[in-house]
């Protein structure tokens, strides 16, 4: 236990301009594991390819068993010792390989194996492997593209330990696994902890890291929010400390209330998840936050026509609601600017004021034809009313910082009245003051229409919500009005803890 | 140069007779064995060219002669790729075939495959490739006559002092042929100019090569005869000589014919004086004939030539010939070659 | 409303620098991207009407543009698939296909010239439909459907006439003589000239190029639908979570290309005056580099129809420029070759410098 496997000393990392990793230090202890939670963006993947080799670091340093560690490449970091397994399992397996193959193939791709397969003692070796991480049941014949998820999980794992690590990093492993493959998982887990292997479990699931984790860590904002250790681990810290706590002193003057514009009936996301019902009426901000898988996606998806929820019933102005696509919804008058902008959003090649205008290109002009001085009026009030600061509407979007190519795609929803709005992480990668910004302009905005705001970062919810929806298990779980909140309840809610936690939230609210 | 013509058709015609058993029977005799049953009898056709009119006659005319002897006859079609050519004369041999025609290709690929069906028995002629094999006649248009041809029927139409534009793609074997042909006419006749060479093989060919005769006819438009010795060359020269106005001040000769050539140099005015052909379909029984001859035991000859006819515009107009069937039955030495002959050869129905 | 009780200290990144956006200065690099391809085409002109004799002059001018008509009107087509991320590899073969169906139409079928265009437009059409249902429905890549239909339509065409071109007088596998005429109407559309200035100038495949030009350009620049393209083009989700039918649009784009290949070929057909059995690798190949070149031409770094436009002209005057000096056709082949190598790395270092600037 008291062996130091791993030590991380403030180590910096930055892209263009966005620090993401700030004077980060951290000691992974042998023979634990370590649960690392932080919020989207916190910095954790990067903090994961630095370990991997698959970034550099700009600055700090990383000693690994006492010796200093700077992988250039991920094959130095695997031979060192450092062995990470990725959330997304086929980056861990090659499907169309046998499972000896996979279990092998680091070895195979070293220079000094030989040009021609030596199959027997492949199969022998990975057999032994197999059996050493308890996957005796697995015939090493089998392509991997005929096992299940679980299986392919356990292999990447399996194939990592063929190098004996000495830290190991598992990100989001139990992400698609059922309860009992986790269960098997965790016995895995057990055995390399027993071994003297330092782990490094990234996670938001607290189940998972209730029932494995021997320390919690927390980041955000590219540092180490809180350690948490000791036998009776604080977890709602934890997760307080991943989510930040400052408190702000609200100001914030919840209207009248006003007419129901959207009712969810029933409303089941998924198979296997609960029921809920939920109203949100014109001039009010609702904000629903929960962790990642919380289902807040997949509300935000049924309401702008990307899935159909499993059960229920949704409408609008009174009116049933079932659009088929965003075109649908669009028509409609429920608008949605999606997170992560640069992928969902932002359209590359075009400059700011054509940006702004796609969705709603017919307005200006008319038949087919774009009317250019219209187009470029609108852009430059969006630009006086969001205070963007740029050049000219002509800027090319790449120009901007992310704050400001957030509030154009803010203004791209605002240039025309909406029945539903719906942000999902409006402040994501971007600045404080642009975040001021839009949180504003979203606020004096919100008269005409209800307003649906997603996000994980309570600081944020508590900034812009009238109302607080606590989103768990794809479904409604708890309310709070935006009014001398309880930010305990609040993080209860959102950890799910235990249903008389949530019963007082549900009072509160 | 009408003597000059003369003896090289009287040339040809001595090939030819020293081809044939010089023995002008009557056909539909009893056949020689193994043909006196024919059904019996397998050959293969191993193409390497088959997409364009002229591969598309030669074929019908393999399936003609074949069925005129009843044998089965099949197919195999590389489409330009010469090592599945190999592959199918391997496949042909393999299917038991008692004779193998192989049309084009090339001799490095073709060479071995041909000397193997050859070992394993089979007889074997070849139209327009060189398998270097003593034991292989190869059927052969003249295409050094085509260009000949054309060209002293161009210097009997515009005397022997003329700037000429010159269509040529080098690396193109009947091209190539062609070509010295014209080397040998410049050469003779020194009033002759090649003021310009173009020639390109993008296809649509005769539109690509109209774009390119464009160019030459601004730049050179003193050029009073074009030799386009292909005629999707001559078609492509003559779209540009209309579209520069100056059909009445050039003349095109070229070689090879089809159908849309015929509509071409009928066109009133039309730029296109003559063109010398085989026509494909006789080259296509000719293979087939003599293919026969040696199934019988006969002698064929190392090689069988088809001679060429020289088709003016004038012949055209004065027959009022409209197709390749009219111009067969109006041109009895295009419809027909009497190379390859025998007394017992059974003939297409015409 | 406050938010913080420390307001400037907190944030991680570069609230600061944020602010100024890098002030653009054009230097002589930009300036070079920008115009040195026009710069180009310029000193080519020049350089041809010194040295080639019979260069300069209006009516070189107007069979130039006659010699890249066919392969501009087909760029144009998949300068439209490139918009929205396409690439239509079918343009050449669809283009040849309806040289086939035109000529099928009036000789064997002793269509009016109306009825044939109607149809070659309509097969053009339905082609685009056909590849734009395979991308977006079964999710096929855009490559792999189309050069697929590349494959069925070459060999397509030739099933009818087994494999014969088509020409009045032609004998039919039945062992009749087709007695249809190409209409003079359809025909003019490959031959008749207007005068202009002088007699006989312009010819008619060059008005068509002119306006099909303008008219794609107008699609593509000012309308929505041409703006909503070019956002499917650059990020294909964005522009769905924006309410975009992209599907539809993608469809579009490849019926738009169909289509203008299907008036490709029929201005072939009605240069030749025959259906001419012709894969139309080499329309497609040139017609892909016009459009390639066209990325570079202004600096745009995208397809767009001016330089598409500008891309065939290019290589028209090279080429023709070439073949007045009695260059042999291989060269010809090395330059467009080279000349489509330049204008790729004009394109792609320019976007490397667009993307350096963020």
């Amino acid at each position: 236990m008291s062996t130091l496997s791993c030590r991380i000393s403030a180590i910096d990392k930055a892209f263009g301009e966005n620090r993401v990793l700030c004077k980060l230090s951290l000691d992974l202890p042998a023979g634990t594991v370590t649960a690392l939670m932080g919020a989207n963006g916190a910095g954790k993947s990067t903090l994961v390819k630095i370990l991997s080799g698959v970034h550099a670091r700009d600055g700090g340093s990383i000693e690994l068993l006492g010796a200093p560690f700077a992988p250039a490449t991920p094959s130095q970091a695997i031979r060192a010792g450092v062995v990470t397994v990725h959330q997304n399992i086929n980056d861990g397996v090659i499907p169309d390989l046998d499972v000896a193959s996979n279990l092998m193939i680091d070895q195979l791709a070293e220079r000094q194996y030989g040009f021609m397969i030596k199959r027997a003692r492949l199969l022998a070796e990975a057999r032994r492997v197999a059996a050493r991480m308890g996957l005796d049941d697995i015939d090493v014949r089998t392509p991997v593209s005929e096992l299940g998820v679980a299986d392919r999980q356990l292999i990447a794992i399996a194939r990592a330990m063929a190098h004996e690590p000495k830290l190991l990093i598992l990100d989001e492993p139990t992400s698609s696994l059922s309860a009992a493959e986790a269960e098997r998982l965790f016995a895995l887990i057990e055995t390399l902890k027993a071994h003297g292997v330092a782990i490094l479990y990234i996670s938001h699931r607290m189940s998972d890291i209730r029932r494995i984790a021997d320390r919690v860590v927390s980041m955000r904002d590219g540092e180490i929010s809180g350690v948490f250790e000791g036998p009776e681990i604080d977890y709602e810290g934890a997760v307080q400390a991943m989510l930040g706590h400052r408190m702000t002193e609200v100001d914030i003057t919840i209207p009248p209330a006003g007419q129901p514009v959207v009712g969810l009936r029933d409303v089941r996301l998924k198979a296997d998840s609960p029921a809920f019902s939920l109203d949100l009426g014109d001039k009010e901000i609702v904000v629903v936050t929960g962790l990642l898988g919380s289902g807040k996606t997949a509300l935000a998806q049924a309401l702008f026509g990307m899935a159909s929820p499993y059960a229920g019933t949704i409408t609008l102005d009174g009116k049933p609601f079932a659009p088929k696509s965003p075109g649908d919804a669009v028509r409609r008058g429920v608008f949605m600017s999606p997170k992560d902008r640069a992928s969902n959003a932002v359209i590359q090649d075009f400059d700011l004021a054509r940006n702004m205008t796609v969705p709603f290109l017919s307005r200006y002009g008319r038949l087919a034809f774009i009317d250019r001085r219209k187009e470029r009026r609108t852009a430059q009030d969006m630009i006086d009313a969001l205070s963007i600061v740029c050049q000219s509407e002509a800027d090319g979007i790449g120009t901007l910082s992310g704050g400001n190519q957030q509030k154009v795609m803010l203004g791209r929803w605002l240039a025309q009245p909406s029945r539903l709005l719906i942000l999902d992480e409006p402040f994501q990668g971007v600045d404080i003051r642009a975040r001021r910004d839009i949180g504003r302009k979203i606020r004096e905005t919100a008269r005409d229409r209800a307003t649906l705001v997603l996000v994980a970062e309570l600081d944020e919810a508590f900034e812009i919500a009238d109302r607080i929806v606590v989103f768990h298990d794809h479904a409604a779980a708890a309310e709070f009005r935006n009014e001398n909140i309880d930010v305990n309840a609040v993080l209860a809610a959102v950890t799910g803890s235990p249903a008389d936690a949530r019963g007082k939230s549900r009072q509160a609210a | 140069m009408k003597i000059v013509r003369r003896t090289a058709l009287a040339m040809v015609a001595s090939i030819a007779a020293s081809a044939t058993l010089l023995s002008g029977g009557i056909a539909n005799a009893e056949m020689p064995a193994p043909l006196d049953n024919p059904g019996d009898v397998k050959i293969a056709l191993v193409r390497y060219l088959s997409t364009g009119d002229f591969f598309q006659a030669y074929l019908s005319g393999v399936e003609a002669q074949a069925e005129a002897l009843g044998v089965d006859l099949r197919v195999f079609d590389s489409r330009q790729d010469a090592a599945l050519q190999a592959d199918m004369v391997d496949q042909a041999i393999a299917l038991g075939v008692d004779g193998i025609v192989i049309q084009h290709g090339l001799t490095e690929s073709m060479k071995e495959a041909a000397q193997r069906a050859v070992d394993a028995g089979i007889k074997v002629v070849a139209f327009d490739v060189n398998v270097e094999n003593e034991a292989i006649p190869q059927i052969e248009q003249s295409d050094y006559l085509l260009g000949k041809l054309a060209l002293e029927q161009a210097i009997e139409d515009n005397g022997n002092e003329w700037k000429a534009g010159y269509v040529y793609v080098p690396g193109i074997a009947p091209l190539d042929r062609r070509h010295v042909a014209w080397e040998e006419i410049k050469e003779a006749n020194p009033g002759i100019e090649e003021v310009a060479q173009m020639g390109t093989l993008d296809n649509p060919i005769a539109n690509s090569n109209a774009n390119q005769a464009r160019s030459v006819l601004q730049a050179n438009p003193d050029i009073s005869v074009f030799f386009a010795p292909y005629n999707e060359f001559a078609k492509g020269v003559k779209i540009a000589v209309d579209e520069a106005g100056m059909s009445s001040d050039v003349s095109i000769y070229s070689a090879d014919v089809s159908t849309a050539d015929i509509a071409q140099m009928r066109e009133p005015g039309s730029a296109w004086k003559a063109t010398v052909a085989t026509n494909p379909a006789v080259v296509g029984e000719v293979s087939v004939r003599a293919l026969a001859m040696m199934l019988a035991g006969e002698d064929p000859g190392a090689q069988v030539i088809v001679p060429p006819t020289l088709i003016t515009q004038a012949f055209l107009n004065e027959n009022d010939i409209s197709n390749m069937e009219d111009l067969s039955a109006k041109l009895p030495q295009f419809a027909h070659a009497d190379v390859a002959m025998t007394d017992w050869m059974p003939l297409p129905p015409r | 409303m406050s938010v913080d009780s420390t307001p400037d200290q907190t944030t991680g990144d570069g609230s600061n620098t944020e602010a100024l956006p890098r002030r653009k200065r054009a230097t002589l690099v930009d300036h070079s991207i920008r115009y040195g391809f026009l710069g180009l085409l310029l000193g080519l002109i020049v350089f041809f009407s010194i040295f080639a004799s019979g260069f300069a002059g209006p009516r070189s001018a107007v069979f130039i543009f006659q010699s890249v008509a066919i392969t501009g009107i087909l760029a144009l087509g998949v300068t439209c698939t490139l918009v929205v991320g396409g690439f239509d590899l079918s343009i050449g073969s669809v283009a040849t296909s309806s040289m086939m169906l035109a000529a099928y139409m009036m000789v064997i079928f002793e269509q009016s010239a109306f009825v044939t265009i109607v149809a070659c437009l309509a097969m053009g059409a339905f082609i685009g439909l056909i590849n734009g249902l395979l991308i977006v429905k079964t999710r096929v890549p855009d490559l792999l459907a189309t050069l697929g239909m590349m494959f069925l339509l070459v060999g397509l065409q030739r099933i009818p006439t087994e494999g014969r071109s088509i020409a009045t007088g032609m004998t039919l596998p039945d062992g009749s003589t087709a007695e249809g005429t190409f209409s003079p109407f359809f025909l003019a559309m490959g031959r008749h000239r207007i005068d202009l200035v002088l007699e006989d100038l312009i010819p008619v495949s060059v008005i068509f190029l002119i306006v099909i030009g303008i008219l794609v350009w107008i699609f593509l620049e000012m309308t929505r639908h041409g703006r909503l393209m070019y956002a499917i083009g650059s990020n294909e989700r964005a522009a769905s979570l924006t309410g975009t039918n992209v599907n539809n649009y993608k469809i579009m784009a490849y019926m738009i290309s169909g289509t203008l290949a299907s008036v490709g070929g029929m201005l072939l057909a009605a240069r030749l005056g025959r259906g001419d059995i012709a894969s139309g690798t080499n329309l497609l190949l040139d017609a892909v580099a016009a459009a390639l070149i066209g990325f570079a031409v202004l600096g745009a770094a995208k397809p767009n129809a001016f330089g598409t436009a500008m891309g065939a002209l290019f290589v028209g005057i090279l080429l023709q420029g070439l073949t007045m000096m009695n260059a042999p056709y291989y060269t010809q082949d090395f330059i467009k070759g080279f000349v489509l190598v330049i204008a790729l790395v004009f394109t792609f270092s320019l976007s490397a410098r667009k993307a350096g600037s963020h």
